[in-house]
Formats: C-alpha cells, sequence, structure tokens
C-alpha cells in the first residue's frame, strides 16, 4: 500500500478524537520547538483547528466498541504504518509547517502492550534519532504494562485515556470490552508522576455525547471528578457521530452540536470562573438548558444575589455576572486600582454591556431604568441576543427536540 | 502652520525624533515618513538628530522595557498615523507614569491597546500559517502578506523552530525578504536575493499528501464555514497550500 493511501486510511480513523490542542510545553529540540501557547496551523472544513498530525498507528482493533469507526466488526480498509513511515511524514509535515507536531493514537493491535510497544517505537525513534524537539501528543492504551505508561510519558508532551462514557452501565452497553478501572488507573499514575520531563503539558480525555443515555449532570461530575483527582488539564467533549447502525445506538439525523457547546461552557465555568456542578445542575435539572448559556442560566435563578458593584465586587462575583469574562474582570480590578469605573469604561474594557447590564451598577446606578429588571423581561432577552448570534439550524432543531 | 516632523521610517530615528521634541516641549501637528504624502497646508520640519543604539538604552531607562514592547508593536502596525500615537502616549506616560496603560478613556491609550492586540494576533496566526516549500536547493521558502510588518517577529519564532535549515520567508507587501542560514537572520529588500522558486522531487508529494490530510481530517457532518472563516480570514488563503482548490 502506498503511503498516501495509508495516511488517507488512518487519518480517516483518527478524526473523531477531539483534542488537537499544543499548548503547555516548552520544550526544544534540534528541529522544532513547542509554544507554550500552542499554535493552530490550519482549520478543517468543520472549524475545527488542525494544529497537530493526527494519525492513528494502525485502525486494526482487537475491541468491538458499537460507536467506533474501527470496530473489529466493521467491514473496513485497514492499515498500519511502520514507526519509520510516521517520523517521514510527520518531520516533513513539521518543516513546512503544516503542524505543530504529532497526535499519535492506535487501535489495539494483538495486545495492549504491544500497542503500546508500537507507539513507543515511533516517539523514541523521533526523539532520539531525529531529535525532534515538536509537541506529541501520545495515547496511552488502557491495560498496558506501567512500565511501559512510564516509559512513553518521558518521551512525550500530553498523554491522554480517553474514558469515552461517563458511567460503567453506558461502558458496558457500548464498549464491552472496555473498563473505567483500566482508564483511572493510567490516570492516577500520570498525576503522580508528571513533573516538567513527564507529560509537561498534562493529561487530557474525552467522551462522547448522545451516544448513551447519560444526562449533562453525569457527564459534568465525571468531568469534575476528573478534574479533581486526576488534575486533568482538559477534558473533551465529543458530540456522537453516527458512523454505524447499531440497536444500541440512537438514530441521529445531526450530531448534537448545541448540547456539546453548552457542555465546554459549563467546563470553562467550571475551571475558569469557580463554580461547581452543583451551582448548574442538580437531579431535578440534570440538564443544561438548550436556550441559554449556562451563566446566564444560574444567575437568573439567582437575581437575589445581583446587582454587584462594579467598583466594589470582588473577583469571583465579577465572574458570576453575565457578558463578564476572565480577561474583562482582571481589567476592571486592575483599573479600578487608578480610577472609578463608569459604564463607559466596562464597554472599552471588553464588558458586553448587552448582557451583564441587568447584574451590575456602576457607582450605585444600573445603566437601564430599573422596571427593566423583571426576570422575564431578562430572561427574554438574554435567549433573543443568543438567537441572534446563532445561525445554525440544528439550534432550531434542538429547540423543538426539547 | 501644521508642523509636521519627519524621520527615516526606522524606529531608532522615530525614537530619537521624539526624543528631541519631547525634551524641546515641541508638540508636532504629526510625525510622517520621508516619502509621505502631505498636503499644500502642511509645514514639514527636518530635524538632525543623532540616531544611534543609545537612544533605545534612554527610552528603556525612562518608560521601562513593557512600554517600549507596547510601542514598538504600535510601530510595525500598518496604522497610518502611528508616529503621533506613540508620541502621545510617551507624552501621557510622561504624566501618569506606568498606569497610562489603564486609562483608557484617553484616545491614544485605546489606539495603543487595539494595535498591540493586531499585531500580537497576526504574528501569532503567521506563525501557524506560514507554509514552507522545499526548494530545489533544499531551501524552504514561503510568502506571506501581512497587513503589519511583523516579518521579524515570525522570523525569531522559525529561528528557534527550523535552527537546522536554510530558510526564506518573503513579505510580498513590504517587498523584503528575511534569510536564515542556520545561524543568523538578515532582513533585505527583495531584489537583493534572486530565488529560483523550483521545488524540490518530493515536495509536490507532501504536498499532496497534506491536502489529502486536510480534506480527510474534516467531519462532514460538522461542516461550518462560518466558524472556519472567523479562524483563518480568506484573506490569508492565497498562501496557503491546503486552500489551494478553494481560494
Amino acid at each position: 500500500m502506498e503511503l498516501k493511501e495509508k495516511l488517507n486510511i488512518l487519518a480517516d480513523s483518527a478524526k473523531y478524537d477531539a483534542s488537537c490542542s499544543s499548548s503547555g510545553s516548552m520544550r526544544k529540540g534540534e528541529i522544532g520547538s513547542a509554544h507554550i501557547s500552542g499554535i493552530c496551523h490550519s482549520f478543517s472544513a468543520d472549524g475545527r483547528c488542525i494544529s497537530l498530525l493526527k494519525i492513528l498507528l494502525t485502525n486494526v482493533c482487537i475491541f468491538d466498541c458499537k460507536y467506533c469507526l474501527n470496530r473489529r466488526s466493521n467491514n473496513i480498509k485497514r492499515a498500519m504504518f511502520t514507526p519509520e513511515e510516521i517520523c517521514t511524514i510527520t518531520l516533513n509535515f513539521y518543516k513546512r509547517n503544516y503542524i505543530e507536531g504529532l497526535f499519535l493514537s492506535s487501535g489495539i493491535i494483538k495486545s495492549p502492550d504491544y500497542t503500546m510497544e508500537q507507539i513507543i517505537k515511533t516517539v523514541e525513534l523521533l526523539r532520539y534519532k531525529y531529535h525532534f524537539g515538536g509537541y506529541i501528543h501520545a495515547k496511552a492504551i488502557p491495560g498496558a504494562n506501567m512500565y511501559l505508561l512510564k516509559k512513553l510519558g518521558s518521551l512525550v508532551d500530553r498523554m491522554s485515556a480517553n474514558v469515552e462514557l461517563p458511567t460503567e452501565d453506558g461502558l458496558k452497553l457500548l464498549a464491552p470490552d472496555k473498563s473505567s478501572d483500566k482508564v483511572s488507573k493510567i490516570m492516577q499514575y500520570v498525576k503522580n508522576s508528571q513533573n516538567k520531563n513527564f507529560v509537561p503539558a498534562g493529561q487530557s480525555t474525552q467522551m462522547i455525547i448522545g451516544a448513551s443515555r447519560e444526562t449533562d449532570l453525569d457527564i459534568m461530575q465525571k468531568a469534575e471528578d476528573m478534574y479533581q483527582n486526576y488534575k486533568l488539564k482538559r477534558v473533551f467533549y465529543s458530540a456522537y457521530i453516527p458512523v454505524n447502525q447499531d440497536k444500541c445506538l440512537p438514530s441521529l439525523i445531526t450530531p448534537p452540536l448545541k448540547r456539546e457547546n453548552r457542555l465546554y461552557e459549563t467546563d470553562w465555568l467550571l475551571r475558569y470562573y469557580g463554580f461547581k456542578v452543583s451551582d448548574l445542575l442538580d437531579d431535578d435539572n440534570p440538564n443544561l438548558n438548550i436556550l441559554v448559556d449556562p451563566k446566564a442560566s444560574w444567575a437568573l435563578k439567582h437575581l437575589d444575589e445581583f446587582p454587584k458593584e462594579i467598583n466594589k465586587a470582588s473577583y469571583q462575583d465579577l465572574l458570576r455576572v453575565p457578558g463578564i469574562g476572565v480577561k474583562s474582570a482582571k481589567r476592571i480590578i486592575k483599573s479600578r486600582q487608578y480610577f472609578r469605573l463608569e459604564f463607559k469604561d466596562l464597554k472599552r474594557m471588553g464588558v458586553v454591556l448587552k448582557r451583564s447590564k441587568y447584574f451590575i451598577t456602576c457607582n450605585g446606578k444600573f445603566d437601564l431604568n430599573k422596571e427593566f429588571l423583571k426576570k422575564e423581561f431578562i430572561e427574554a432577552n438574554l435567549v433573543l441576543g443568543e438567537k441572534a448570534n446563532s445561525s445554525s439550524n440544528i439550534y432550531q432543531l434542538e429547540l423543538f427536540h426539547e | 502652520m501644521n508642523n509636521s516632523y519627519e524621520y527615516d521610517a526606522s524606529f531608532l530615528g522615530l525614537l530619537s525624533l521624539i526624543k528631541y521634541l519631547l525634551k524641546g516641549k515641541i508638540k508636532p501637528y504629526n510625525i510622517i515618513k520621508d516619502d509621505y504624502q502631505v498636503d499644500l497646508f502642511t509645514n514639514i520640519i527636518k530635524v538632525k538628530v543623532t540616531k544611534d543604539e543609545k537612544v533605545m538604552d534612554f527610552f528603556v531607562s525612562r518608560f521601562g522595557s513593557q512600554t517600549m514592547h507596547y510601542v514598538y508593536y504600535v510601530f510595525l502596525s500598518s496604522y497610518p498615523n502611528k508616529e503621533i500615537v506613540i508620541y502621545y502616549y510617551l507624552l501621557n506616560y510622561l504624566k501618569y507614569g506606568p498606569k497610562v496603560i489603564y486609562k483608557r478613556d484617553l484616545k491614544c491609550v485605546r489606539k495603543v491597546l487595539e494595535l498591540n492586540k493586531k499585531v500580537g494576533n497576526e504574528a501569532h496566526k503567521l506563525k501557524g500559517f506560514v507554509r514552507f516549500r522545499e526548494l530545489k536547493s533544499g531551501i524552504l521558502y514561503a510568502e506571506i502578506n501581512p497587513d503589519n510588518d511583523i516579518l521579524e517577529l515570525l522570523a525569531k519564532h522559525f529561528m528557534n523552530r527550523l535552527k537546522n535549515e536554510y530558510w526564506v520567508i518573503k513579505d510580498v507587501r513590504r517587498k523584503i525578504i528575511c534569510i536564515y542560514d542556520t545561524k543568523k537572520i538578515y532582513v533585505t529588500e527583495e531584489d537583493n536575493l534572486k530565488i529560483i522558486d523550483e521545488v524540490s522531487k518530493n515536495e509536490i508529494m507532501f504536498k499532496d499528501m497534506w491536502q489529502d490530510f486536510y480534506h480527510t481530517i474534516a467531519i462532514k457532518m460538522r461542516k461550518n464555514d462560518r466558524c472556519r472563516l472567523n479562524f483563518m480570514p480568506k484573506k490569508y488563503w492565497p498562501y496557503i497550500v491546503e486552500m489551494e482548490d478553494e481560494r
């Protein structure tokens, strides 16, 4: 098989993994260097960033996960790269500045240990023979021996193992060969060993959204749990794309992209805004509101905690205001040391007044007539504001599903 | 009369002139490059200033390196009146000190922030969007057409990254090239180097593989042109090889 055809097959098989970030490492080599903030090199037709050469070592797999294109029972063309072939493509793409590095994953061939050994062989060649200093993200194979994990971790910038589904029930139904224990074991090990020479850019994972019955609460609780216990850098949420027909799988026409988007917003609230999952979701409301973003949704339920006075509120309180992000909150804190802030200053700092004006005062004054401070009115305006920004018909479709 | 002061288009030249203006408490109507087209009502004043490396030391010690970083990025921007923005920013620095950067009610401060963002963003974007092709000689060659003069910023990035390769980047808008010979960077006018733009044997194969990869990696059911355009504006497409068939 020609190298070109192999690349087509093994890129096609790898594309459902959402992660493509290349940040968090400062490695340097004879050829290549990592950039602390990461660099996007291109954007594909689906709008996703292309930063890494995202490929599988092989799409041969002994597992039969229902949702996966590469499952054993699918009749598709199979291929396998040699480690040298991967090096050739990586280095040639890299020096033309097509990519920031390599994201190497694989189907399970023969055994977890064997698969992991092949991944290690490839990365070793890149690092030791070619002195490649670019970013490498490799998948850890659940069930592989711990000494292999140790070896791989010392070579790569990021390592990840996908939990795929947030509950044990989901796994049993859709990925009977996988177990969450094995993934947790990897995460625990990486967490304990992580330093500037071992997985310097940290570990991440991915969950598939909408292939099983889990609620947003299940998903976000699992994410919060992993952020706390394993110090993950990122959890990725990947809207389920129906590549297989199976009676265990939902028959979707469009992937649940808006739901995915809301989960990412929630994820950001957990990581940067000081929110807890219990602030946003509970057993009575186990799913996020599709119509309005989770922070606005929280604010509407807690109108009694507002308004916040811009010239006095703490950083944490500012972050709770819809329309104020991390950047603008920091600017407010910094600027008000020197000057008293007014509404026109806020606009210049990037605060979205259209959203925040219901929740804030400047020097005791609102930026609108108080008769507009009714919950129904605010809610309607926040929802309408979003609708105007959303161009996708998926949004419309889901509106009717709710 | 509108008194406009002329400088030699270099950063050090501009700093030398501003030092002269600030010391003499002179408020210029505008500060212009020596090739600037002016109207009849403008009186051009040429000042003989001594321009040397020491002027940079003076500015860093007086205004701090952070301020000079801001000012340098403004200088790299394509904003037509960037020189007078720099002058007013430094003048206000003398009045308010380092906290001036938080005074967004001043127009010059807003402009400095805006232009810093523009230049920084474009430099960062192009670190990803530059596409080298391998020439027959083995030299890696790229062309760019950025809004701002970011060639030098890019060169520093690639000096770290491709330190054992010979490469050339050409800014087609400003007609300047940057050459790296595995040791040093040289910036010069494009006429000073004849580039034989014939690609190596492997080039077509890897370009072809990359274009295939680009199309393969997109998930059809998630197609989102608006999102792609937001991240990768059309103005960069002519120099991005994988966009060849969509230009």
